[in-house]
């Protein structure tokens, strides 16, 4: 694995996540890219709404399911595909983790030729987050197909 | 860690109690399988095997952790999982219930003939593709008000008829007639509420679909005579769930239930295996909201029956009476029934994750009409293989809590699949077959190629062949309209 970076494992049904990187916040924007890759091609696109987003009081693991639910949610209310993230604070401990971030998405009315599928939800299934053996932070779950 | 596994029958095996196990596992499969399933546990990072195994240390479930034939991996259960739990002693598991609830399929027979349908294959794939929303962020005709949608909760299927999809015939071949008592729309988020309000009447994506097949093989001629099924009859079905509404309830109550997991010392064998007391506060509010999202699921597919029916009428001069719910029955279920056990009779909690009530004859929920042959089960197969109508035996209602199959299973991953498959490919190879596909998604269509899947035909043989199904009827694809 490099420095920073994301992509889906085998699941027979539905489909693995996992981001990695050199903080929490560069593995759960990685994450959620994962998960944006299955839902539109993001190649190209460029984002043209900012939508924010704050959520806490959660462990870092479920931090990070609230987050990608999160996102379905808002994508789904927003009619928006979600192309960028940028998570511009993540911080806390134990069972207090916060963050903010700002997702960058094109209306969905706007790229119809690019959607891929739907994503029904983010699950604990395999669920976690912590450093490898490297040191690096990995983040990851099995999302509902 | 590897799974045993004992032969116990001809296709029934059984994974012994050991450990935390409070009761056996028993899958039903052939022996390729299984080997495939063995081959599968302790090697791949999820396997359906130590699925079955961790549901069955879940309290207070009854007789066994079963798995139809259609097994395969999902998160916590297993696709195809059955687990049956005590009112007083068992726990409630969105594991067992999935983001998809209710999901299921209506099928729906159509008096016109197959030489018809042939002539007209564009238009009809063209017209249903039309009318019928689908796709990813597709919404329905209808525009609901939250206080409309607390309507959608309560009365299901009634709610779609009431607004003039449908017919009143149609609630009397609905499981549960189309509404489930107990829904309660207080217990629902206000966000599931809103994402629900422009997709009652869609269809979705990804393994939804709507199909126009044709009766290919007739297997027991009295269950087919009293579901009116003919050789070369014209069915249509109809599979999709409670989309956005149910996928929120889901969501929303992962907190709630992980939480309760700790407050009442559940032992979860797997994260997503959080559970809460049937009896708690929080199992009695995830069960009233599972049930609204039940509703919603009927409300949804009568409503998509609607349309339907609408493009049947008009392009080939049909009257209402022309056109029959055959049935319509849910694969991703939570239902309080009544089972004969070796305690005596009980009332149990019934979780079917990826698996189909199968009622057999005599039962009071199934409708008048089959009750004397049993309940159709609607098995959906694949863009290019059958489905199949099989009906419940008294031998499932015995070892199974009357279950079946809910359809081909998926044996190749997403990934795998995407690899191996080219959307516009299994377009051209299915319309060689004579099967036209309708789809907004190629990348979907490569998903879901047949390939994919395991063997429809296998896969309800060895129901059959077990003695806890009985095959009706062969459907035979013509039409798929996908999302």
């Amino acid at each position: 694995m490099t420095g920073r970076g994301h992509e889906t494992l085998e699941h027979t049904a539905d489909m693995g996540l996992r981001g990695w990187g050199g903080s929490p916040a560069e593995a759960f924007e990685e994450t959620a890219l994962a998960m944006f890759d299955l839902m539109v091609d993001r190649h190209g696109a460029a984002a043209e709404t900012d939508h924010r987003l704050s959520i806490g009081g959660r462990d870092l693991t479920g931090l990070l399911i609230e987050f990608l639910n999160e996102l379905l949610s808002f994508a789904d209310i927003e009619d928006t595909a979600f192309v960028s993230v940028r998570i511009e604070r993540l911080e806390g401990g134990g069972e207090e983790w916060d963050l903010d971030a700002v997702i960058g998405g094109i209306p969905r009315g706007k790229c119809r030729k690019r959607l891929l599928s739907e994503v029904k939800a983010a699950t604990w299934y395999g669920a976690s987050v912590g450093r490898d053996s490297d040191g690096r932070w990995v983040a990851g779950c099995v999302v509902d197909m | 860690m590897k799974v045993e596994v004992e032969k116990i029958g001809e296709f029934l095996w059984e994974i012994p109690r050991s450990g935390r196990m409070r009761v056996p596992g028993r899958i039903y499969a052939d022996g390729e399988s299984m080997r495939f399933l063995l081959k599968e546990s302790g090697t791949k990072q999820w396997d359906a095997l130590t699925q079955v195994r961790n549901v069955a240390c879940l309290p207070g479930i009854v007789g066994a952790s079963m798995a139809m034939a259609d097994i395969h991996p999902g998160y916590g259960f297993p696709i195809g999982g059955v687990g049956a739990f005590d009112p007083g002693e068992g726990v409630v598991s969105i594991a067992g219930v999935g983001f998809d609830i209710n999901c299921g399929v209506r099928s729906m027979l159509v008096d016109v003939t197959k030489e018809r349908i042939e002539l007209n294959r564009e238009r009809v794939a063209e017209e249903l593709f039309n009318s019928v929303p689908a796709g990813i962020g597709s919404t329905g005709t209808l525009r609901l008000s939250v206080r409309e949608i607390d309507r959608v909760l309560v009365e299901g299927a009634s709610f779609a008829l009431d607004r003039g999809y449908g017919v009143e015939e149609d609630l009397e071949y609905i499981e549960e007639g189309g509404t489930v008592a107990g829904a309660d729309p207080s217990t629902v988020s206000p966000r599931a509420k809103e994402r629900q309000r422009r997709q009652v009447g869609t269809l979705g994506s990804g393994n939804h679909y709507l199909e126009v097949q044709y009766v290919e093989e007739i297997f027991d001629e009295e269950a087919a005579s009293a579901f009116g099924l003919l050789p070369g009859g014209i069915v249509v079905s109809i599979h999709t769930g409670s989309r956005a509404l149910g996928h929120q309830i889901g969501t929303d109550y992962q907190s709630v239930l992980r939480k309760a997991s700790a407050k009442y010392g559940i032992p979860v064998t797997e994260s997503e295996l959080m559970a809460a007391p049937i009896n708690s506060p929080e199992g009695k509010r995830y069960i009233a909201a599972v049930r609204a999202g039940i509703n919603c699921a009927f409300a949804n597919r009568q409503a998509i029956s609607g349309l339907v029916r609408d493009v049947f009428k008009r392009l080939f001069r049909l009257d209402d009476g022309q056109i029959r719910t055959l049935y319509e029955v849910g694969h991703n279920n939570l239902k309080l029934e009544t089972h004969d056990t070796a305690e005596g009779r009980r009332n149990l909690l019934v979780h079917r994750k990826g698996a189909t009530r199968a009622f057999a004859a005599g039962r009071m929920e199934v409708p008048v009409r089959y009750r004397r042959v049993g309940q159709p089960v609607l098995v959906g197969g694949t863009m290019g293989t059958s489905s199949f109508i099989l009906v419940g035996t008294e031998r499932g209602m015995a070892e199974t809590f009357g279950s079946a199959v809910h359809g081909a299973g998926r044996m190749k991953s997403r990934k795998k699949a995407l690899r191996e498959y080219r959307g516009e490919e299994v377009i051209r190879d299915l319309a060689g077959s004579g099967i036209l596909v309708r789809t907004r998604s190629m990348k979907g269509a490569a998903e879901e190629a047949p390939g994919a899947y395991k063997d429809v035909d296998r896969v309800v043989a060895i129901m059959e062949g077990a003695g806890v199904n009985r095959r009706v009827a062969r459907l035979r694809p013509m039409i798929c309209v996908k999302g």
